[in-house]
């Protein structure tokens, strides 16, 4: 067996691919945000709510974190049409993903909440500190700190995750790889390169949120 | 001038009485050593004057003008007058050692950063740490945060200091770096209230030591009666069972 690589004749293509990288890149930006302010309100219930609240909190997380999120995805997009809800593939993934989000970070986010030391909050409390004035000085900033690492980690994991949007048909990077592969038929070729192109992604996205991290909120972090 | 007087106070967890009635008082500029067994109710004593537990009954008076905890503008005046120390002296984590002494003063009483500033610089040099001005908690050793938490409770210029158990937590070669710095304060006529295992310490630094146990001041006394002529059976058992140690 012989393969002659020929990344020559997938060149051409490789505005079309970076432009799909584009759409993962906003899929996964626009999911996160989503799923950091479900997360946030969901982690603040699951705190400081009452005992309804908590338990809607938890039937939603229970489910949305032990199906899996292309069952999900199929549910929004194939299951809605039925009660009269139709969603295009972009608006059922985005969706979808937002949703699967909130979930992991409530969870995420609810530990940093309970990672607050009540030893700070009372020496705050007998400083003379406010309530406000606690959550502004004392919870905030522990709370970014001890949360930084495991969203940027779970910011990652979604940029990847987004390549199933390609089973929908939405032409993001990996269904653009796909339309690629099925015009040249160069699969090595293609599909290195698309591969090439995530590692630059997340590489990338990783190092700078580390710097981030690191620099503003004295986060523990490797950069890279 | 800061005169504390303690009448009758009780306290509870839950249903469980903690304080049974204690009776103590600190004159200006005077120490008092609070001792007993574990569980005895000395951190409590500290937690209500400072309003983190609120007290079921009796009276706390500062300066003969009677605190009433269930008032928040009273729970806020005793707060700017006392200031406590804890044993696992709970720095911000978040904050350096000059922010950490400073952030009560700027962002609570609204003074002026650079006068606040250069009052923590001198204090935080009083206890020995002029160096460590921009490190975090988490890079400094126990005794060294502990005096920082004492820094930062001296910089809100409070008139009666509580220390809990401030050595506690310490390794025994970093213990005397934190008592000299009390020591100081003392000699200098801070009005101090100090739970402390360290009898000597305690000794030495009290004009007068209450000996606790089980929500009730057994016995309150010069530190030379309390330590050499105990009159009661239970104070000489606890203070001959510790000074065996
Ligand atoms: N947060 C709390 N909830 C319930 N009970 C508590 C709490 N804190 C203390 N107690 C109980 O109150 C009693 C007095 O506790 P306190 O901490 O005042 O004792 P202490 O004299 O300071 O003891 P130690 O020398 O061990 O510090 C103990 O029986 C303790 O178990
Ligand atoms: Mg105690």
């Amino acid at each position: 067996m012989s393969y002659t690589l020929q990344y020559g004749q997938i060149w051409p293509y490789l505005p079309f691919l970076l432009d799909g990288a584009l759409l993962s890149l906003q899929i996964a930006f626009l999911a996160f945000c989503g799923g950091l302010f479900i997360g946030t309100l969901g982690a603040a219930g699951k705190t400081f709510g009452g005992p309804i609240v908590k338990r809607l909190i938890n039937v939603y997380v229970v489910f949305l974190t032990n199906t899996p999120q292309l069952v999900q995805i199929y549910f929004l997009y194939f299951a809605l049409p039925d009660v009269g809800i139709l969603l295009s593939s972009y608006v059922a993934v985005l969706i979808g993903m937002t949703l699967n989000a909130g979930a992991y970070l409530t969870e995420i986010q609810r530990a940093g909440f309970e990672s607050v030391r009540q030893t700070e909050m009372e020496a705050a409390e007998t400083l003379g500190f406010s309530r406000a004035q606690q959550i502004r000085y004392v919870i905030m900033p522990h709370v970014a700190r001890v949360l930084f690492p495991p969203l940027s980690n779970h910011y990652i994991l979604m940029t990847l995750g987004t390549s199933m949007a390609a089973i929908f048909g939405v032409e993001e990077l990996t269904g653009r790889a796909f339309n690629v592969n099925a015009e040249t038929f160069r699969s090595i070729e293609v599909f290195s390169v698309t591969a090439l192109m995530y590692i630059v992604i997340t590489v990338a996205a990783t190092a700078i949120l580390a710097v981030i991290g690191r620099v503003l909120l004295r986060a523990r972090m490797r950069i890279i | 001038m800061p005169r504390l007087d303690i009448v009758d106070l009780k306290a509870a967890y839950g249903s469980l009485t903690v304080l049974d009635g204690i009776t103590v008082s600190v004159g200006s500029g005077k120490v008092l050593g609070l001792i007993g067994p574990s569980g005895s109710g000395k951190s409590t004593i500290l937690r209500v004057l400072v309003g983190l537990l609120k007290p079921a009954a009796g009276r706390v008076l500062l300066d003969d003008v009677e605190v009433r905890y269930s008032n928040a503008g009273d729970v806020k005046r005793v707060r700017d007058q006392l200031a406590i120390v804890f044993q696992q002296y709970n720095l911000f984590q978040n904050m350096n050692v000059l922010d950490n002494v400073t952030i009560a003063p700027v962002k609570i009483r609204g003074r002026s950063r650079g006068e606040v500033e250069q009052d923590a610089r001198e204090l935080l040099a009083k206890v020995g740490l002029a160096d460590k001005l921009k490190s975090y908690p988490d890079e400094l050793s126990g005794g060294q945060q502990q005096r920082v938490a004492i820094a930062r409770a001296l910089a809100l210029k409070p008139e009666i200091l509580l220390l809990d158990e401030i050595t506690a937590a310490l390794d025994p070669e970093l213990v005397s770096e934190v008592l000299d710095t009390i020591r100081v304060l003392a000699s200098e006529g801070m009005t101090m209230l100090i739970v402390s295992h360290e009898m000597g310490f305690i000794r030495e630094v009290s004009s007068k030591v209450a000996f606790m146990a089980d929500g009730k001041v057994v016995e309150m006394g010069a530190p030379a009666q309390i330590f050499d002529a105990p009159s009661e059976e239970r104070t000489r058992d606890f203070v001959s069972k510790i000074l065996r140690h």
